[in-house]
């Protein structure tokens, strides 16, 4: 039997804090009190992943799931050789190339041509190998005409699929891939699964971390669940999702009104990418994450934003509308009239609904971070889906608080 | 548990050395980009890379010729001071760039995987880049000199470049132990550049080694900087041979900084891409 293309045994990885060593820790005051060996050993330590084993065939495709600070990204670094095992052991085979995040190493004075080349470099290619590729790296990437600007002037999307482009022609055995298709539109999204199937096809073995958790089960024929650093199911990506998926709806107390918001998928996602929508949860009256209001509760709306580059235009906006997609309600920063400041970074933005008037029914959530003149930076159209329900159906979707009142010769027995 | 092992069939080699000279077109390109991106600010680009040698030179030149009388065998003493002074400033430039190279390079360190020993590999290079350039500047003024009958000029200039490769491969040792160390200590680099003005000044680089007063010359055999600087003086001011005494010293200094440098290095790797 061919050995695995990786091969992951007990790992554990434990990040080093040097708390407040760190702090006061410079190195005359290290020479000074003659502990100069001492300082540089951590005096706390984070778990990251927990005696984690699994191993890859050559040729398979699989699929990492778990939620934010699961251990996902350690796993790939780990991999990648970037950062080492605290115990255990790390095997890879082949040429291996890690997508940990696109356009890693560009420089921004320097035109994208000479990028390419050191970006080859940096992936391991030599320069003869640089050379035979290049024409059809530009080309995956469409920058032709750009080709001999400095990157600064690069948008995103631009940057984004030349990152991917040097990188899937990088040639690798392995190839280990971070969330990074959640940027860039959807063409070049689709262009990148193209490339998947087709590193599939001849063989090569590929991992690739994601959120969508749609795409996992319908790429992958297996994949693992990291739960808090250690491997929660290995097996079909179906059963692994489905474990998942679950495990996320049955968090909280009150099973079926606290499930939290179905996180719907193929979400269909348009934008530069220049912000970035990660995720939105729906909260109910006692603030926790809710699949199922009830008609007339308050309700929160919070979704995680990210600015890579710094934005002076910029509107956040929330729509919700029915399954088949008429929308009901609609409104954005801008029509609340508030007028951008200036955003960059991680954010939150959080929209308060002292009252949920909607009808019963199943209802979906779009949320967007968009220019000024409506331009999409991320629009997630479809993102969680959710459930109302109300004490009488009403006809329409609105479930507005109301009496009725009557004058005349008009009686009612109740 | 079981003994942390990583095995990548591309990396096997452990020894930062063999790893940089593995990596050394990734060195130059990065290198490269460096000087593309230091000199693509304008027009003047480059030559803004000789002002400060040939403003400092200036300074020296006129302090030591208007205030002091400079010694009879240093003299052209401008001519004497630039040589040295351009090595020294490839020597302090390559050090405090490295101090801070892990910083700078914080993304790619953490999402590529790239060896990070490429990086000190990289300050050295574009250092050494920049005193390249600037040595037709040196080829210049020593020509004029000669045509105005001060220096009398002779072959053993062609030792200059041997000397040049092994001060780059001592300063590649310190530059592995001062950028590993930094990424540990907020203060190397201010420390870094107190030890390099006090070194300056204790190294023959604004004098000759004769104008040490012989009870205090064996202190010179302590600094490793010495027979570079000695060696520099002898190439590109009164053209003589290198003495053998200078060689093997300059040899054992090299060899002893890559060895305690890359020790230095490979003890401190792991923690680079997680504290960086």
């Amino acid at each position: 039997m061919a050995p695995p293309a990786v091969l992951v045994e007990s790992v554990t990885k434990l990040y080093r804090r040097y708390g407040r060593k760190r702090s006061v820790g410079t190195l005359k005051s290290a020479l000074l009190s003659g502990t100069g060996a001492r300082a540089l050993s951590p005096d706390e330590a984070v778990s990251a992943l927990r005696d984690v084993s699994f191993s890859v065939k050559a040729g398979e495709t699989v699929g990492v799931v778990g939620a934010n600070g699961s251990g996902k990204s350690t796993l790939l670094k780990l991999l990648s050789g970037i950062v080492r095992p605290t115990a255990g052991e790390v095997r890879v085979r082949g040429r291996l190339a890690a997508l940990l995040e696109l356009g890693a190493g560009f420089h921004p004075e320097i035109s994208g041509r000479e990028n390419i080349e050191i970006n080859g470099l940096l992936l391991g290619l030599t320069k003869r190998e640089i050379a035979r590729r290049f024409d059809e790296i530009v080309a995956f990437a469409e920058i032709e005409e750009f080709l001999d600007a400095p990157v600064k002037t690069y948008s995103s999307g631009m940057a984004v699929r030349l990152g991917f482009s040097i990188a899937a022609h990088s040639d690798p055995e392995v190839l280990l891939v971070d969330e990074v298709l959640a940027v860039g539109d959807e063409a070049f999204s689709k262009r990148c699964l193209e490339k998947f199937a087709e590193f599939e096809r001849a063989g090569k073995t590929l991992l690739f971390v994601s959120h969508d958790l749609a795409l996992v089960a319908e790429r992958c024929r297996r994949a693992l669940w990291l739960d808090r650093g250690r491997l929660a199911a290995d097996g079909p990506s179906g059963e692994t999702v489905a474990l998942y998926r679950e495990s996320v709806a049955s968090k909280g107390g009150e099973r079926r009104l606290a499930a939290e918001a179905v996180e719907t998928a193929p979400a269909r996602r348009i934008g530069s990418g220049s912000a970035i929508v990660h995720g939105a949860r729906l909260l109910d009256a006692e603030g926790r994450p809710a699949g199922r209001l009830r008609s007339g509760d308050p309700a929160r709306i919070e979704m995680e934003v990210e600015a890579r580059e710094p934005l002076s235009d910029f509107v956040f906006g929330v729509a919700i509308a029915t399954v088949s997609g008429t929308i009901v309600f609609g409104t954005n920063t801008e029509i609340d009239g508030l007028a951008a400041g200036r955003f960059l970074g991680k954010g939150r933005a959080i929209l308060e609904l002292p009252s949920l008037d909607l009808a019963s029914g199943v209802y979906s959530l779009d949320v967007a971070v968009h220019g000024k003149d409506g331009s999409p930076y991320d629009y997630r159209r479809d993102l969680l889906r959710f459930e109302v329900t109300a004490d009488s159906d009403v006809a329409g979707t609105w479930n507005p608080n109301r009496t009725w009142a009557f004058d005349g010769e008009i009686h009612w027995t109740k | 548990m079981v003994a942390p092992k990583i095995i990548h069939d591309f990396s096997a080699d452990p020894n930062p050395l063999v790893r940089t000279f593995r990596q050394r077109p990734l060195v130059l390109a990065l290198a490269r980009r460096e000087l593309l991106a230091r000199y693509r600010g304008g027009v003047l680009g480059f030559l803004w890379s000789l002002v400060n040698p040939l403003l400092l030179l200036l300074v020296y030149a006129t302090v030591f010729r208007l205030v002091f009388e400079p010694r009879a065998d240093v003299r052209p003493y401008a001519l004497f001071l630039f040589g040295g002074v351009l090595v020294w400033s490839f020597v302090s430039g390559a050090l405090l760039d490295a101090a801070e190279t892990f910083r700078a390079n914080g993304p790619l360190l953490r999402k590529t995987t790239v060896a990070p020993e490429v990086f000190p590999a990289v300050a050295v290079v574009a250092r050494l880049s920049h005193l390249i350039l600037a040595l037709p500047v040196l080829a210049t003024a020593l020509a004029v000199a000669a045509l105005a009958g001060s220096v009398r000029p002779g072959f053993a200039v062609v030792a200059f470049p041997l000397v040049l490769l092994l001060l780059a491969l001592m300063v590649y040792g310190l530059a592995l132990a001062v950028s590993s160390l930094s990424v540990h200590f907020g203060d190397v680099r201010d420390l870094l550049a107190n030890l390099l003005t006090l070194a300056f000044f204790v190294t023959p680089v604004l004098y000759p080694v004769e104008a040490v007063p012989q009870r205090f010359r064996f202190l010179l055999f302590f600094n490793p900087f010495a027979p570079f600087f000695a060696a520099v003086h002898d190439c590109v001011f009164y053209f003589r041979p290198v003495s053998a005494l200078d060689w093997v010293w300059m040899l054992l200094a090299a060899g002893l900084s890559l060895l305690a440098g890359s020790a230095l290095f490979a003890r401190l790797r792991d923690s680079i891409a997680e504290e960086a």
